[in-house]
């Protein structure tokens, strides 16, 4: 399978790292080439590191509209996994672990750390900022990065059928962070 | 009275079934226009579960339909109901039944 460059991709990359992933200096050092095996690993990270959040959004929240996201995220994330597993298999594919994929599982730890300290309605507005802030940058990164890069029809063809779920998702956060209101104003 | 009953049963609806897509995290036709009597049918074409849910005077809820289920609801009274996903709160459709 051939490796291919893709100028957006750098740019995709970054916003990984930096708007969903929070961290401050995880950019990759230079555009990485991503292999069609290596697309596949970046996407059922994307989704791993997306239950794994909410598996620990739910041990902390007590809001039931925000559990009931948290729910719903394992729920869809596990079921695109579940589809992706049985397309690696189909297609022989072993997904590849990469410098995309472990920059997403470094911004995931990043952003959980953040999140420990935090209780009640401050872990709350917490969590949906990172919720919406994650799936925009994965909505991004499935058009500017995964969708143009891949080269395999079926694969490409689970990452435009796993996109409107995304983008649902975004939406979704979006409204609950809403519903959640504005950070206390800390009175200096 | 023959002729009476003639024309009820000419009259008379025949139940029909109605089919809804969920593909794409919607509903499709995301309005529907049925008769008391009729059935709706919601398949899901996505790969994450979705559910066809109501609540007030016309409540039903299909449950979760993983990938290829399909869920029904028949339409006892008329009305209008705006139904949605209960995974997917911002997935919305309307069915009118009259």
């Amino acid at each position: 399978m051939s490796r291919m460059k893709h100028p957006l991709l750098l740019g995709a990359l970054a916003l990984l790292s930096t708007a969903a992933l929070q961290a401050q200096n995880a950019a990759p050092a230079a555009a990485p080439d991503l292999s069609d095996p290596e697309v596949a690993h970046v996407a059922v990270t994307a989704n791993a590191v997306d239950i794994d959040m909410a598996k620990f959004a739910q041990t902390r929240t007590h809001n039931t509209a925000v559990k009931q996201f948290a729910a719903t995220m394992i729920t869809d994330h596990t079921a695109v996994n579940q589809q992706a597993a049985a397309l690696a298999t189909k297609l022989g594919v072993t997904p590849a672990d990469n410098a995309v994929s472990q920059s997403l599982q470094s911004g995931a730890k990043e952003a959980r750390a953040k999140l420990e300290p935090l209780h009640a309605a401050a872990f709350d507005r917490a969590y949906m900022d990172r919720e919406v802030a994650y799936h925009q940058a994965v909505l991004d990164a499935i058009d500017k990065l995964l969708i143009p890069t891949t080269e395999n029809a079926e694969l490409r063809q689970l990452l435009t059928a796993v996109r409107p779920a995304v983008a649902t998702h975004l939406e979704h956060a979006k409204q609950l962070r809403s519903q959640l209101g504005a950070e206390p104003r800390t009175g200096q | 009275m023959i002729a009476w009953l003639l024309l009820l049963l000419a009259f008379r609806h025949t139940p029909e079934t109605h089919a809804v897509e969920i593909r794409g995290m919607e509903f499709h036709p995301a309005a529907l226009t049925v008769a008391v009597g009729d059935t709706i049918v919601w398949v899901n074409r996505d790969i994450v579960p979705h559910t066809a849910t109501a609540g007030g005077k016309m409540k039903w809820d299909t449950g979760q339909l993983l990938q290829g289920e399909a869920g029904r609801y028949v339409a006892r009274r008329p009305g209008t109901a705006r139904y949605s996903c209960a995974l997917h709160p911002t997935m919305h459709g309307t069915l009118v039944i009259h």
